[in-house]
């Protein structure tokens, strides 16, 4: 299969499912539903540009809500002063606020970029952390943003395919480069600065590229987060939101942009789905809490002790999960014949995030190199994974 | 304000209160230092940041608050007496010893595993252990409405250390004693008023009795600018007891830290692991141990400083309550040069200062911004901090 | 590839199991039953309340959560709504508008006929955005931002606005108190402060008084206040108005007097209602006077019937004013429903909530007719006493300032 045809397959696939996530999201009739997917594609959005900086070129950045923000807030306040005597309605509108919103995220990425030149690792870290709580400051203390209130951002624009599409776009952008011969520095300079520049690979102008192209990207999604929503406000971008983002981008597999995107539906999602947990008592808290801790240790131990055939790790793991399962079910029976732990009732809506952490540090602890390491999707893995199947198939038969 | 603003109505500089902003500069920068030396220990060790060093700042304030309530200085409790020191101390020594257990608990079951992983794999576990103990710790620990230890609890709390720099005018004192003659006097007209009209409240008086309020509100104006202007005939610096002993218990801490460091053979084999990880390991150093030495003498610092600043300073807690000191002191430390000791204290005090000055200025609005533009514009001129080195890691 | 597959199946079971576990194996231990299970039927009305059950406005919304259960449980036993139970549903808002915005859609597609809900106006404003778009109303419990009645026309509120609890304050401050030169703290993080601040100083100004100074922090970033204080006291103010919420009014007015300012009123808005507040103020903070929507002391049948339920079933006092309005916004809602004749659909609630008239509620009568949505009450100036009671000093009506 040659490069063009394959080409073309992809980018139909790739518009195929945008319009069909959107269709579907239509479809459901739910406005919950469509407003999940809507954000999920932000998300994606975002934990893609930030990978961009921090998974592919390796610089160790924190504060990509600050770029998500300058986004939202610039197109916002352009749409709200400038929207009813441009003459521009619809679409067109909102993709030239794409752009804006695009353009001065990326100025900001420039503002972080230049000086953190000379800066790497946790110093870097720092200075991006930094910049996102300047930001956050002074809009916080303009007037004409709304201050700490928010701001009313209209018109409102709802396309959910567009914002999928964005995300595609965004997806597509940073597999070409790294496939490109242009994307090669990028991994360079993550593997080893030292000896990426060595090899004449310029340094400086490859951080610079990918804190342009990360941060226009965030502020893409910044622009049409402002514009769904119709309101933003500081409090939406504030440093816990880019710990977010960066997790996604680090559950996923640090590099993988399919990791990313995967971590990022994930991570938005689970929260979200945890909504509909029914309320736990204290015994069942803590006997799943024990369990579940006692479960990570045991698996943990087989990876980092086991050796033997994959087969054989797996029925381990089985054995562990289904015999912590079942533990953790015989020690909630029992626990909660103490009226004390049985009396105490915790609604889901109370522990979705302690859930959330949780599964966090888990993950962590048992993958640390992300859900995918620097695995990424493509044809060839399609077509050999089906083509195992078939050849599975034709030997079973 | 916003920017323009701001800038249009120029800076409001009173020179008389300098002196005394720069003072109070140095006491929230003992604080922000004694924080920051937990970061900064653990990276000098590990080469991570311990996101969820704030979270133990906050489990220290809880313990210090848990050990007030079991002195029997509970919300609910009536007629306290004065407290002593010795409760302090407890609380002081409680908060520290349950820190440096949680501190060394965390590094066991969430750092160690991820020791030979990727640094950024660390992180993240991090900041999971970090909102775990946030969001957790709101369903187990008393936050609703958020609590804060009782003042009586702090033995201290009336007196304030003053120290004159320009002597105050003797004459207004006599003008203080004859304005308080007349305002006494005008009191106790509205008070015969209110018995007269037979009511218990001053703001259910007639219009008679209003008329004499007036003259009263009016006589107790005219005392309080007398007294305030007679303060600010001289000029002194005023320091809590409260602050001055957090400032004199954050530098004794800090002095001790550092004769552990320098001269103790753990503190030596800390400072060899902290050089090189692995050559110390193969010299003979427990390194296990030193990490969680490490550990635990960080967290038992943000324990201190976590029971001064609830007991001394009033604060409410909520599981909330570490993260923004957390953020502070991580910017306070990397300012000074992250992994160096002597860094820390230098960056949390400079920070302090700062943040005060700005205030001072009137840019109050924008004091939360000002640690991180310093921070910048300090690692523009010395990538590696103010006494951190910069060199750059060979392959 | 397919042992990783395998091990995060697994995994992802044994967390869901340790809960499901859980789920399952107290069914039969817990028959008392939650509000908030999903007993889906149709012989029950569903209202629903975002609350900030997480993250930093946790304080209020575990309020706002106990407010309104208390009021749908004794509905409850008392038989219902016309033959109906009510059934709560509640959505977590993280404390963060976007996720405020996806609960309330949440509860709306769970069947919510009526969402209650937040404190925080810059939430409540996402909230109302979201009810507009289905025509749910809303009834918002703390909001006393102004322009949140503006984003529909079923946008309700149970407690006054910023533009009439500021210059109530103001008055009082100016009038009553005598104060002519004060100084304000505002707290620039929370939009409720800067509201109230900009609300007290224009009135203030307006009947002659001198602002002498602002000065702001960051709430739940600053520990020590001696900077702020240090040049309010160089402005020699006579009142000093804290527009905050208790939790930085408290350690403000405890440092205060530490630095020496003395002599001095502390004022404040309804941020200050709280039981805590004595204990982190201080002796320091008695004294102070606040607007609030009701006292503790006073003795309409409303209040003490409210006080003595909350304490029978959660053994302790609300801990902010959060708790009292929930209530009565449950209130007002069940009130609505009460008033619709045949089928409970959101418009009929709607409609009643617009002719509700003289509801008692613990914070004071209630009526949305021909308010649209702003209810008109009374405020209620409440000084500090040293036991932590709060005693009713002077009512302001709504006509009181204009």
């Amino acid at each position: 299969m040659k490069y063009w045809p394959t080409r073309v397959v992809s980018i139909l696939a790739g518009f195929g499912v945008c319009f069909l996530i959107s269709a579907l999201a239509d479809a459901s009739g739910n406005d919950y539903t469509k407003r999940l997917v809507v954000l999920a594609g932000v998300w994606v959005i975002l934990s893609v540009s930030l990978n961009l900086i921090n998974g592919i070129t390796g610089q160790f950045s924190i504060g990509h809500a600050a770029f998500w923000q300058v986004g939202a807030y610039s197109a916002g306040i352009i749409s709200v002063q400038h929207y009813a005597n441009s003459g521009i309605t619809g679409l067109p509108w909102l993709l030239l606020m794409m752009v804006a919103g695009a353009l001065f995220a990326a100025l900001a990425g420039l503002v972080v970029g230049l000086p953190s030149l000379r800066l790497r690792g946790d110093y870097l870290a720092i200075v991006t952390l930094g910049f996102g709580e300047i930001i956050r400051i002074i809009v916080q203390n303009q007037k004409p943003l709304g201050e700490a209130y928010g701001m009313n951002v209209s018109p409102k624009f709802q396309f959910t395919w567009l914002v999928w599409l964005t995300a595609f776009a965004a997806i597509a952008i940073c597999r070409n480069l790294l496939k490109s011969a242009h994307g090669l520095p990028f991994l360079a300079v993550r593997e080893d600065e030292v000896a990426a520049s060595a090899m004449g690979v310029n340094v400086t102008r490859v951080k610079v590229t990918a804190f342009l192209i990360g941060s226009a990207l965030a502020g893409v999604a910044g622009a049409l987060f402002a514009h769904y929503e119709g309101f933003i406000s500081p409090q939406q971008f504030r440093m816990e939101q880019s710990f977010i983002i960066l997790t996604m981008v680090v559950l996923g597999g640090t590099g993988s942009i399919t990791g990313s995107v995967l971590a990022a539906v994930a991570l938005f999602y689970l929260p979200e789905k945890l909504r509909d947990m029914g309320p736990v008592t204290g015994g069942q808290l803590l006997a799943g809490a024990f369990a579940t801790v006692l479960a990570v240790y045991l698996v943990k131990r087989v990876i980092d002790h086991f050796h033997g055939a994959k087969k054989e790790a797996a029925i381990r793991h089985l054995g562990i999960v289904l015999g912590c399962m079942a533990l953790s079910f015989v020690l909630s029976i029992v626990l909660n014949q103490v009226p004390v732990l049985a009396n105490a009732r915790y609604e889901a809506e109370k522990l979705r995030m302690v859930i959330f952490s949780g599964v966090l540090i888990i993950l962590m602890l048992v993958r640390p190199q992300g859900l995918l390491g620097h695995a990424e999707f493509s044809w060839e893995w399609l077509k050999r994974v089906l083509g195992q199947r078939r050849s599975e198939a034709a030997q079973t038969s | 304000m916003d920017l323009g603003t701001a800038f249009a109505a120029g800076l409001q500089l009173d020179f008389a209160n300098l002196p005394q902003q720069l003072v109070n500069g140095i006491l929230l920068g003992s604080i922000y230092a004694l924080i920051a030396l937990g970061y900064t220990m653990v990276y000098g060790v590990l080469r991570l940041i311990n996101f969820a060093h704030g979270e133990v700042f906050m489990l220290g304030a809880y313990m210090a608050l848990f050990v007030s309530w079991w002195l029997g200085y509970s919300p609910t409790a009536t007629s306290l007496g004065q407290s002593s020191w010795v409760n302090l101390l407890m609380m002081l020594v409680a908060s520290m010893v349950v820190c440096a257990i949680i501190g060394m608990l965390i590094e066991l079951f969430a750092y160690r595993p991820m020791r030979s992983q990727p640094r950024i794999a660390s992180l993240i576990t991090a900041i999971g252990v970090s909102l775990m103990l946030q969001y957790a710790g709101a369903l187990f620990l008393p936050n609703s409405p958020p609590q804060p230890i009782r003042e009586e609890v702090n033995p201290y709390r009336n007196e304030v250390l003053q120290i004159p720099l320009k002597p105050r005018d003797a004459e207004f004192l006599e003008k203080i004693k004859s304005e308080e003659a007349e305002f006494n006097a005008a009191e106790a007209a509205v008070k015969t008023q209110m018995e007269v009209e037979g009511v218990k409240s001053e703001f259910d008086l007639s219009p008679e009795g209003r008329l004499l309020r007036e003259t009263r509100n009016k006589e107790r104006t005219d005392v309080t600018t007398m007294k305030s202007e007679y303060e600010r005939s001289g000029v002194s610096l005023l320091i809590p007891y409260g602050q001055l002993i957090m400032f004199v218990t954050a530098l004794a801490l800090m002095l001790i830290l550092r004769h552990i460091v320098m001269n103790t053979k753990p503190g030596r084999a800390m400072r060899a692991v902290s050089l090189d990880f692995d050559s110390a390991s193969l010299m003979g150093i427990n390194v296990n141990r030193i990490v969680t030495l490490t550990f635990a003498i960080g967290s038992a610092l943000a324990g201190a400083g976590a029971m001064m600043s609830a007991t001394f300073l009033g604060l409410s807690l909520t599981t909330f309550f570490g993260v923004q000191p957390g953020v502070k002191a991580f910017v306070a430390a990397v300012l000074g040069g992250i992994g160096n000791i002597p860094g820390a204290v230098l960056g949390g005090l400079l920070m302090g200062v700062a943040e005060t000055l700005v205030v001072w200025s009137g840019y109050g609005d924008y004091k939360d911004a000002i640690a991180f533009v310093i921070l910048i514009a300090v690692l523009l001129f010395r990538p590696g901090g103010l006494l951190g080195s910069s060199k750059v890691e060979k392959v | 590839m397919k042992r990783r597959s395998f091990l995060f199946i697994a995994l992802g079971a044994v967390f869901g199991a340790g809960i499901l576990a859980g789920c399952s194996g107290g069914g039969g231990s817990s028959e008392s039953g939650g509000a908030s299970g999903t007993t889906a039927s149709g012989d029950t009305i569903k209202i629903g309340l975002v609350a900030s059950l997480n993250g930093d406005q946790r304080p209020w919304g575990v309020d706002s959560e106990r407010g309104v259960r208390l009021l749908v449980d004794q509905i409850n036993e008392a038989g219902g709504v016309n033959g109906k139970k009510i059934e709560l549903l509640i959505g977590d808002s993280n404390s963060d508008p976007q996720i405020g915005k996806s609960a309330t859609e949440k509860l709306i597609s769970d069947g919510a006929v009526v969402v209650l809900g937040e404190v925080a106006s810059g939430i409540t404003a996402q909230m109302a955005i979201a009810c507009t778009e289905k025509a749910i109303p809303l009834v918002a419990i703390g909001a006393t931002r102004d322009d949140i009645s503006d984003k529909g026309p079923d946008i309700f509120r149970v407690c006054y606005r910023d533009s009439f609890q500021g210059p109530v304050m103001a008055k009082f401050a100016f009038e009553e108190l005598g104060l002519k030169r004060v100084a304000l703290m505002t707290d620039k993080k929370i939009p409720y402060s800067t509201g109230l601040s900009n609300s007290f100083r224009d009135y203030y100004t307006m009947l002659g008084g001198e602002i002498v100074d602002e000065q702001f922090y960051e709430g739940g970033s600053s520990t020590q206040f001696n900077a702020q204080l240090t040049n309010l006291k160089g402005k020699n103010p006579d009142g000093v108005f804290l527009s905050g919420y208790f939790t930085e009014v408290g350690p403000i007015v405890r440092q205060a007097s530490q630095v020496g300012l003395t002599n001095v009123k502390f004022m404040g808005g309804d941020g200050w209602d709280s039981k805590e507040i004595i204990n982190s103020g201080g002796e320091a903070i008695v004294g102070g006077y606040f607007c609030n929507h009701y006292s503790d002391q006073e003795d309409r049948p409303e209040v003490k019937a409210f006080l003595d339920a909350f304490v029978k079933k959660y053994n302790e006092r609300p801990g902010t004013t959060m708790g009292a309005l929930a209530y009565d916004a449950a209130g007002v809602a069940v009130e609505a429903i009460k008033a619709v004749t045949g089928d409970v659909s959101s418009k009929a609630v709607a409609a009643a909530l617009h002719n509700l008239e003289n509801y008692k509620g613990v914070s004071g009568d209630i009526t949305f007719k021909g308010q649209g949505g702003n209810p008109p009450k009374r405020a209620l100036v409440v000084e500090l006493q040293a036991d932590g009671t709060q005693k009713p000093v002077k009512a302001y009506a709504p006509t009181d300032v204009k």
